[in-house]
């Protein structure tokens, strides 16, 4: 890049982000004292997710174990559970309520957690391959599953892995929320699909794939399933889009094969990020189609238009009143210097 | 008749508490603060406690996950005026998350089904 800095447009979501690259940073810059998850006390003696401590979740929804390991008992490598005390609870076709100006829902919804081994300190990257497919395998089997309950509008999982990104628990585990309404942010996702669909007769993504694959510089790593790349208009340092290279719009939809690949190339991804930048606190995102029986009928062209992918973002920076104010973030790392030291 | 240990930084709750526990056939200990109540613990039995969240000195949370240590088997509700707790995940050391309200009737219900259980 000639300037300082740049402007630029995310083809996806349409935001403006700012690369000021004479404020760049190496990864070691971003390595400070973080203060030990989660609660201050030494004191606290307890972890609910941990091999032993089965009787204080709900009943489990989903595991992973050996054969003839009773449920609710030790012997499983994945759990899912209900959330003990969720803000969403499951219910039929919510109702809708108008005043005036002013709308409100029935707070139906899922709230699912994944724990994603019963060692407290293992992360993801720490975990043998077939561990990580075992947890991407029980977290598509959530999704089949709520996918058939027609009542809801989107479902996510996510992973807040820090405090700094949200966690209050350090064991290692990821959540699914189905909520009754398609996110406006998931809106504006499709809104931009559709536009370029309708101009191109093209996947939005797959054209940005294609893309980032042809300019190269900002693809941080690649396997015959995946394609992982340091977004154009990244937000923050380090970002990283994981897309499948087959057009799909939906994650329950990846074959065996891909979910072996999506493990691969995520551990690979995290322990990058784990190794330059001292195991950074993160934030982990899928985002696809909104549920699909409503998705069909409000976009007939969903199948063509949404395509599923993985948001990885290290949290290094903090969100203040321009960024809240504006929409815009100003990324002091550009893309292609994350990719470079993802690479390398 | 089953044992109840309430922790609860403000007096004027623990008196209605005690009272209207106490109505209900529980025999019912108040302690003012977290180091109280696992003192209380360690030298007594009891069947189930009923703690806040914010209190001086330790908070609720950090209270269940070390009677939890020390005893997996007691039920322990959450009795707060904050749905905020809900998100931290430490708060699953307890069976049950009552918000605060005028009226008992939740807290009592959740009592009765634990005591039960």
């Amino acid at each position: 890049m000639t300037s300082p800095s740049e402007l630029r447009k995310d083809p996806i979501s349409g935001r403006w982000v700012i690369i000021a690259t004479e404020r760049s940073k190496r990864p070691d810059e971003f390595r400070a004292d973080r203060q030990p998850i989660i609660r201050k006390s030494s004191a606290v003696l307890f972890c609910p997710f941990c091999r032993g401590n089965e009787v204080k979740t709900p009943p489990e929804i989903y595991a992973v174990r050996g054969a003839g390991a009773p449920p609710d008992e030790a012997g499983w490598r994945v759990r899912v559970v209900p959330n003990k005390f969720p803000a969403l609870t499951r219910g039929d076709t919510p109702v809708r309520n108008c005043r005036g100006l002013f709308e409100s829902l029935d707070g139906i919804g899922v709230h699912e957690v994944i724990i994603e081994s019963p060692d407290h300190d293992k992360e993801l990257p720490d975990l043998p391959p077939d561990h990580v497919r075992d947890i991407l395998s029980a977290c598509q089997s959530r999704f089949r599953s709520i996918e058939a309950e027609p009542q809801y509008g989107y479902i996510q999982l996510f992973k807040n892995k820090g405090q700094e990104a949200g966690a209050s628990l350090s064991h290692p585990h990821s959540q699914i929320v189905a909520t009754p309404i398609i996110p406006k942010r998931v809106k504006e996702e499709i809104y931009a699909s559709e536009r370029h669909h309708r101009r191109t007769g093209d996947c939005l993504f797959c054209r940005t794939l294609s893309e980032e694959t042809e300019a190269a510089e900002r693809v941080v790593r690649a396997n015959e399933y995946f394609t992982a790349v340091a977004p154009f208009a990244s937000r923050f340092p380090f970002e990283t889009r994981i897309f499948p290279r087959r057009h799909s719009p939906y994650f329950s939809a990846a074959g065996p094969e891909e979910i072996a690949g999506l493990g691969e190339i995520l551990q690979s991804v995290l322990t990058k990020l784990k190794s330059i930048l001292d195991d950074p606190p993160f934030n982990i995102i899928l985002h696809q189609g909104p549920h699909p029986t409503r998705a069909r009928k409000v976009w007939p062209e969903i199948d063509r238009i949404s395509h599923w992918y993985i948001e990885i973002i290290p949290v290094l920076t903090r969100i203040a009143g321009f960024e809240w104010g504006t929409g815009f973030y100003i990324n002091p790392v550009a893309p292609e210097d994350a990719a470079r030291f993802l690479r390398g | 008749m089953n044992k109840i240990l309430i922790v609860e930084d403000e007096e004027a709750l623990c008196l209605l508490y005690q009272e209207e526990l106490t109505d209900e056939g529980y025999e019912v200990t108040t302690v003012r603060d977290a180091e109280g109540a696992l003192d209380l613990l360690r030298r007594g039995h009891f069947d189930l406690i009923v703690t806040d969240i914010r209190m001086p000195g330790r908070d609720g949370v950090e209270l269940i996950t070390q009677i939890v240590g020390l005893r997996k088997d007691i039920p322990i509700v959450i009795n707060t005026a904050y749905q905020s707790y809900k998100d931290d995940f430490m708060t699953w050391a307890a069976d049950a998350y009552v918000v605060k309200s005028s009226s008992l009737t939740e807290l009592k219900v959740r009592i009765k089904d634990l005591m039960t259980r």
